[in-house]
């Protein structure tokens, strides 16, 4: 024990009487471990945020999407929603959306009506497709109950109204056969420069308030986000359910619609994983190439004190553990210090925000990072510390003090 | 008893013409608790590598080097060096003081090898040999800013923390001036007396060779019974020095009283 402590003593003092050198030579490795765990947390920020642009079209990890047709297209919509209802409630869904796309809606617009491409959704949809609006909120159940439904727009045609803040109830006229007005709870944003398409997405059920049926064109899909560990169960037993007793002519379409089902993405992430674990692998070797020379030269300067050390009694391990322990420590403390560095500057909303524009749900700093970036810190003050700690192992007592 | 026992001695080492320089021819030497020798030499003449020796630091070529009684080549490295710890100091002519070490720390670090009690009251032990050795004021001093005198000191303290029952001093005042030397010499003398340590002083001050009661000249690496009395007379051209200071070499340890005499004799002449 005494000896262990005596080591780390040792070293210690040794770390705090040279402390400009020691400074100076864990500058570089605190910056190398900063810029390992800022490198693998920014990553993992970046596929999160990319994980939630692909949810934003296909649903979380695992979404089933259900989809019926007919010989001649779309089925009979209430009469599916009937058997879908049935079927589904045997298995207890928390998060089941409908989604109506390929209608097209007029809109009046402060130049005229003009016909304009709409979906009709559940509240649910904004939870699995982990939408992010520009301003404003998602619908909510008890919007059916409103007089004035909800109604959120692209933020193209939000502009085209005169960009009126959600504080003022802007609304919006409808014509057709759900015309009417409705008020303009949330603006979704630009998917990118490119989006200037006006959309807008009116609550389904507000809709189907309105009208006796869907429209022709209108195609239903149901989107189930049922979680990646039953996903594998749930779907057959669900195609097989809402199959049964299915007329003829119609069939039903069950597949996963979210990222996890492409294998293709999958591998895209390993490989990106891969290239930045390299990048920040090369970052922290040159680091530690850099700290084994200041050590080796500044191990040439101390020959004389480890041959003082050894005549009063320290044993070649001891000088061993003490010079591997002194890297050790050195490091372990500028790693911390890179990585504390990193995590306070991320965990500035200001940043992550202006990174990661579009991230919803914006992570706890990964822990994955922190660890790899302590372990590496640990890694390369071993090593650092191993080959010099060889060199004071290999002086001989007499020589050093004369040295 | 006797502490460290050299028998037949040789010590040489090859040189880049592949040629052999004996350093230590045959020396054979017992040094036994609170004995006090000094050996003097010429530079080159092999005194710190006896020395080395003694302490076991280095290895003879041939002979035996024995220390309480069990030969030292038989003893493994880790062993060894604990065995160097526990009961060996050195005083080094450099002083050899850690730098950038408070005087506290340069006289802890011997302790920090130790264990139990000396281990984890390291530092009030080492205050209180400083405390010991006149340097009370001086603890939180960095080393390499303390005069020669009072590193010296310094490294005397490092050198008796642990009580050791061997002090090796290499030149301990070739660094010194007259005056300080001779306050260091006292001191060094002063603890060992006290702890009943023996001291081996390798020195080129015949003033120095000449505190301690038995006395040795190593010349061209042959150890020999040495007399400073004409060595002192050559020196200082003081033919009347008393006619009882006779210092042979050859005194064994347990006839120290008439040394001390001569001794006394040696300072009052000097």
């Amino acid at each position: 024990m005494s000896w262990l402590i005596g080591s780390l003593a040792d070293a210690w003092a040794e770390i705090r009487v040279h402390k400009l050198r020691v400074l100076l030579s864990l500058i570089g490795i605190a910056v190398s471990v900063a810029a390992l765990t800022a490198v693998v947390a920014v990553s993992e920020l970046a596929m999160q945020s990319q994980t939630e642009e692909m949810d934003r079209y296909g649903g979380r990890e695992a979404t089933i999407g259900v989809t019926a047709i007919g010989e001649n297209g779309p089925v009979d919509a209430a009469a599916f929603d009937e058997r879908f209802t049935k079927v589904s409630e045997r298995y207890g869904f928390s998060d089941v959306a409908r989604i109506a796309e390929g209608l097209m809606i007029p809109v009046q617009a402060p130049d005229g009506l003009h016909d304009t491409s709409a979906r009709l959704l559940d509240p649910a949809y904004a939870r699995i497709h982990r939408e992010k609006l520009l301003t404003g909120r998602e619908f909510r159940a008890d919007d059916a109950e409103a007089l004035a439904p909800p109604v959120i727009v692209s933020e193209a045609l939000w502009k085209v109204l005169g960009s009126v803040p959600m504080a003022q109830h802007p609304t919006l006229t409808l014509a057709g056969p759900a015309g009417g007005t409705y008020q303009i709870v949330g603006v979704r944003p630009r998917q990118g420069a490119w989006d200037d398409e006006k959309r807008i997405d009116v609550l389904f059920d507000s809709y189907a308030s309105r009208v006796d049926r869907l429209p022709e064109d209108a195609q239903v899909r149901y989107d189930i986000w049922v979680g990646r560990k039953d996903v594998a169960a749930v779907g057959p037993a669900l195609a097989m359910d809402l199959r049964a007793g299915l007329p003829a002519e119609q069939q039903v379409i069950i597949n996963r619609t979210d990222w996890g089902a492409n294998p293709g993405y999958l591998e895209g992430q390993r490989m990106v994983e891969l290239l930045i674990g390299g990048v920040a692998a090369l970052i922290l070797g040159l680091g530690a190439l850099s700290l084994i020379n200041v050590q080796l030269v500044a191990m040439r300067q101390r020959v004389r004190e480890i041959g003082v050390r050894r005549a009063f009694g320290a044993t070649a391990g001891r000088i061993f553990t003490t010079v591997l322990l002194e890297s050790l420590v050195a490091t372990t403390v500028a790693g911390v210090i890179g990585i504390a560095i990193v995590v306070t500057a991320l965990r500035m909303p200001m940043l992550t925000e202006w990174l990661f524009p579009a991230l919803v749900d914006v992570p706890p700093f990964p822990m994955r990072a922190a660890i790899t970036g302590l372990v590496a810190a640990v890694i390369v003050g071993a090593v650092a510390g191993f080959v010099p700690a060889l060199v004071a192992l290999r002086v001989k007592v007499i020589d050093a003090i004369r040295f | 008893m006797t502490l460290v026992a050299l028998q037949d001695v040789t010590k040489s080492v090859l040189l880049p013409d592949d040629s052999t320089l004996e350093i230590l021819r045959g020396v054979t030497l017992e040094v036994s608790a609170g004995d006090h020798v000094s050996i003097v030499g010429r530079s080159g003449s092999g005194k710190s590598t006896l020395l080395n020796i003694l302490g076991m630091l280095d290895a003879p070529t041939t002979g035996t080097v024995s220390f309480a009684g069990r030969e030292v080549r038989r003893m493994r490295p880790g062993r060894l060096d604990r065995l160097r710890g526990d009961h060996v100091g050195f005083v080094f002519q450099q002083f050899n003081l850690l730098p950038g070490r408070t005087a506290l720390d340069n006289v802890m670090m011997p302790l920090g090898h130790a264990k139990d009690r000396l281990f984890w009251q390291r530092r009030r032990i080492a205050a209180d040999m400083l405390e010991r050795v006149g340097l009370g004021h001086r603890v939180e001093q960095i080393a390499d800013r303390l005069s020669g005198g009072e590193q010296q000191r310094v490294a005397i303290a490092r050198a008796l923390v642990r009580r050791p029952v061997l002090i090796l001093a290499d030149e301990p005042t070739g660094a010194l001036d007259i005056d300080t030397g001779a306050s260091v010499m006292a001191l060094l003398d002063e603890v060992a007396t006290e702890t009943d340590a023996a001291l081996v002083t390798i020195t080129h001050d015949l003033h120095v060779a000449a505190r301690a009661r038995r006395h040795y000249r190593l010349d061209g690496g042959v150890l020999a019974p040495a007399d400073p009395r004409r060595a002192l007379q050559a020196s200082t051209l003081q033919d009347d020095l008393p006619a009882g200071l006779a210092l042979a070499g050859s005194v064994p340890a347990g006839e120290a009283s008439a040394d001390a005499v001569a001794v006394d004799a040696v300072e009052r002449a000097s």
